[in-house]
């Protein structure tokens, strides 16, 4: 199998995880609600570039890298990785209250399996280690915010901080507990600032990431449109992580933004022709109206 | 994680490019390629940029569709999920999906080949727009207008009538007292689409991919010309008024009547026409449809050869009728000029194929409109075998039915690998818009089931032949004709015609 192939299907499985993710007649409005940046960023075409970037991020920390390197099968069934984590995501944004509890708390059982040693470091894991898992939280929203400021709709400041605030509740469901997480846009750069002694790039992010970044066995065409993103996630890296993985990057001017935009907005139109995304996001679009007119 | 799923979807279309020989890419049926590789599977997310390429829906296109048509629970999320600002507009259309939907649009009219997700991903592109605001839709008005509807019109209703691509239409009357429809375009959408079409780049990439056969470049820029043009709705009105004024007086044919001082670069009012709508012809008798037909027909090649225009939208939206043969068409966005190099040689192609019937003449003048590679090593029958397709309505004298499928017969012969044919032939540039709506207008034609003597009707029109009228709306139209300026000369090019 080559990774196009292992990758086929992934817009129809996170299609269809996002459309399940977004419930029509919901019982409550879940951790986030009408009101959340959340919901009024949903659909924010940055969103692949965000999750590439988190991933780069979430690399370099050795031990959740090599959690990630020793337990996961996600060499065999990459999409399958990724269909999960789309699933995950929908359900914790959209879902119902107790629908993101549920899915929380299969994750965390996984998690208690998943300890080891470290072979670069020497040094023991476990993937409930609050601060392995605050890690990845923090990637991911420092990534979206990122993205979103680049490639998509700006958050003003007031709502970048409110992100972040509001998104401490995801952290909590996997279990780090509530006064680790960062809960303004300053308290999340402070945190990274204090990880990052502990970050370096290990061959096993190394290797992990220069599959991601040159997939082989794509065409040139399509190798292209993949750059665009590529350009995108690595671009809007800190230059520290840049710098770790040795990355030569072109700047990112106004002119290559817009580029890599609109091959954004050509995934998101491919997206959002998959059933039942365009009827999920207008749920969400619908009560994010609705809570903004009462 | 999105993007990698879908660029990892297009590998796998590349994957069965470098598959085929090359001398069998035309007409991909992916479908069957894929099974006969029998490791990828059809995947919608191929599919879709398949049609965002080459266009899908045959009748998904722009014009105007009610929005009442939705359903009224749709209606209802449509209006609560309205367009209310411009970062609204730039977030729904900006960022190529404007551009997909025009270009999905134009290229769209024929493809019987995408399956029918990709039919209905098209449609869900233009389903994702919202109408604007009724506020919304007022400021823009007064921005072109300078004053807000309600008093710039005697009366204004805030409720758009139907939905266009990148605008929408709302009935007024205005302060004289004509009842008018006013067409909106979404603030800040041509900005956003022109910008979008400079990226060159990526469009060529996606075409190339899920067009291999095509020629790219060709395909891209026409289609980027004709997108700029329909942004600018002055060109439209000038389009639609040059078609009025010359068929001012036509026994069957209707123009709606621009309004020059209510129009403006992103704002066209015309006088607003009320008839059945395509759907409603289904319950019309079978002559009614051969009429409407007909008069359909004329008003094409009429066009084609008196105006040297091609009115490029045969979307059964764009037309409304009242019976007695009588149409109304609306929607001039998507007008062919054509010089008379450009024309000259269709018209000889037709003219030796048909009336000479000079197999040999007609090949030279394929060669010379560009059709086809001079000199292909091909049997002159085996030319006229492949392409008389084209021509199978109007090669002899009769009535002939236009059967639903023949558009996508047309097009299937047309990029049919197997003829030996085929990699000798192409479309040159400036016919291939005229290719693809030439034939969306049999797919109109087709689906009206309409039986006519097309050929004798074809006489009438065609310059060369200058045959007499053959039915009564030719007979009504001879008197039309009568009272009319002379029409174009027509003489040979110097050049012996476009290369």
């Amino acid at each position: 199998m080559t990774a196009s192939q292992d990758v086929t299907g992934l817009v129809e499985r996170s299609a269809a995880a996002y459309s399940r993710g977004v419930p029509e007649h919901p019982a409550d409005d879940g951790f986030f609600g009408p009101a959340s940046v959340t919901w009024r960023s949903a659909g924010d075409l940055s969103a692949p570039v965000a999750g590439l970037r988190a991933l780069m991020l979430q690399a370099l920390h050795p031990l959740a890298m090599a959690g990630v390197d020793q337990h996961s099968d996600w060499r065999e069934d990459p999409v399958g990785r990724l269909a999960a984590t789309s699933s995950y995501l929908a359900t914790v944004s959209f879902g119902e209250r107790a629908a993101a509890q549920r899915v929380a708390e299969r994750v965390r059982r996984i998690h208690t399996r998943v300890t080891g040693v470290d072979g670069v470091t020497g040094k023991p894991y476990a993937a409930g280690d609050p601060a392995l898992l605050l890690w990845v939280h923090v990637a991911l929203v420092d990534s979206s915010l990122a993205a979103r400021s680049l490639f998509g709709v700006p958050p003003s400041p007031a709502d970048a901080d409110r992100y972040v605030a509001e998104m401490t509740v995801a952290a909590e469901l996997v279990g780090v507990p509530r006064d680790m997480v960062p809960a303004s846009v300053p308290q999340l750069a402070g945190y990274i600032e204090c990880v990052k002694p502990e970050l370096a790039c290990t061959p096993a992010a190394s290797e992990s990431m220069a599959f991601l970044l040159e997939p082989p066995g794509l065409d040139d065409d399509i190798a292209e449109i993949w750059q665009d993103i590529r350009d995108g996630a690595v671009g809007s890296l800190p230059q520290w992580a840049a710098e770790m993985y040795g990355y030569e990057r072109e700047p990112l001017t106004a002119a290559r933004c817009t580029e890599i935009r609109q091959a954004l907005g050509v995934l998101d139109a491919v997206f959002l022709g998959e059933p039942g995304v365009l009827e999920a996001r207008q749920r969400i679009a619908a009560r994010v109206r609705a809570a903004q007119r009462a | 994680m999105i993007a990698g799923a879908a660029l990892a979807g297009l590998g796998v279309a590349a994957a069965r490019r470098r598959a085929i020989p090359p001398d069998r890419r035309r007409g991909l049926d992916l479908a069957a390629v894929g099974r006969t590789i029998g490791r990828v599977r059809l995947q919608r997310g191929i599919a879709t940029l398949q049609l965002i390429a080459r266009g899908g829906a045959r009748y998904a296109g722009s014009a105007p569709r009610l929005f009442a048509a939705a359903g009224e629970q749709r209606q209802q999320l449509r209006q609560d999920l309205a367009l209310e600002t411009a970062e609204d507009v730039a977030q729904t259309l900006g960022a190529m999906k404007g551009v997909l939907m025009k270009i999905g649009q134009m290229a769209s009219y024929v493809d019987e080949g995408l399956a029918p997700s990709v039919r209905r991903t098209l449609s869900r592109l233009q389903d994702s727009v919202p109408p604007m605001s009724a506020e919304l839709a007022a400021g823009m008005v007064e921005q072109e207008l300078g004053m807000p509807p309600d008093r710039l019109f005697a009366e204004w209703d805030p409720e758009p009538i139907a939905a266009a691509s990148i605008g929408q239409v709302h009935r007024a009357i205005t302060r004289d007292g004509r009842a008018v429809a006013v067409k909106v375009q979404y603030p800040g959408i041509a900005e956003a689409i022109a910008a979008d079409l400079q990226n060159v780049a990526l469009l060529r990439r996606m075409l190339r991919i899920t067009a291999p056969a095509q020629d790219v470049d060709a395909l891209l820029d026409e289609l980027r010309e004709r997108v700029l043009e329909e942004l600018d709705y002055r060109r439209e009105a000038a389009n639609q008024s040059l078609f009025a004024e010359f068929y001012d007086g036509h026994p069957t044919i209707r123009i709606p009547r621009v309004i020059g001082e209510l129009s403006t670069r992103r704002l066209v009012t015309s006088e607003l026409a009320v008839g059945s709508r395509f759907a409603e012809l289904a319950e019309l008798s079978q002559h009614e449809r051969d009429i409407a037909a007909e008069t359909i027909y004329r008003f094409v090649f009429r066009s084609l050869y008196e105006l040297h225009a091609f009115n490029g939208d045969p979307h059964p939206g764009n037309y409304l009728f009242h019976g007695g043969g009588e149409v109304t068409f609306l929607d001039f966005g998507l007008v062919k000029h054509f010089t008379n190099d450009e024309l000259y040689p269709l018209m000889q192609m037709a003219r030796n194929l048909c009336v000479r019937q000079d197999p040999e003449e007609f090949r030279r003048s394929m060669e010379v409109a560009g059709f086809l590679v001079p000199g292909a090593p091909l049997s002159t029958d085996a030319v006229v075998e492949h392409l008389a397709v084209f021509y199978a309505t109007i090669r002899e004298p009769g009535p002939v039915t236009i059967k639903p499928d023949y558009s996508s017969a047309v097009v299937r012969r047309f990029f049919d690998v197997r003829s030996p044919v085929a990699e000798y032939v192409s479309i040159p540039r400036s016919y291939v818009i005229l290719q693809r709506i030439n034939l969306g207008l049999f797919a109109v034609l087709g689906e009206l089931s309409a039986t006519r003597d097309w050929r004798s009707i074809a006489e009438e029109i065609w310059p060369f032949v200058q045959g007499p009228p053959s039915t009564p709306i030719g007979e009504a139209e001879r008197a039309w004709l009568a009272g009319r300026p002379a029409s174009a000369e027509w003489s040979q090019p110097a050049t012996g015609g476009r290369t």
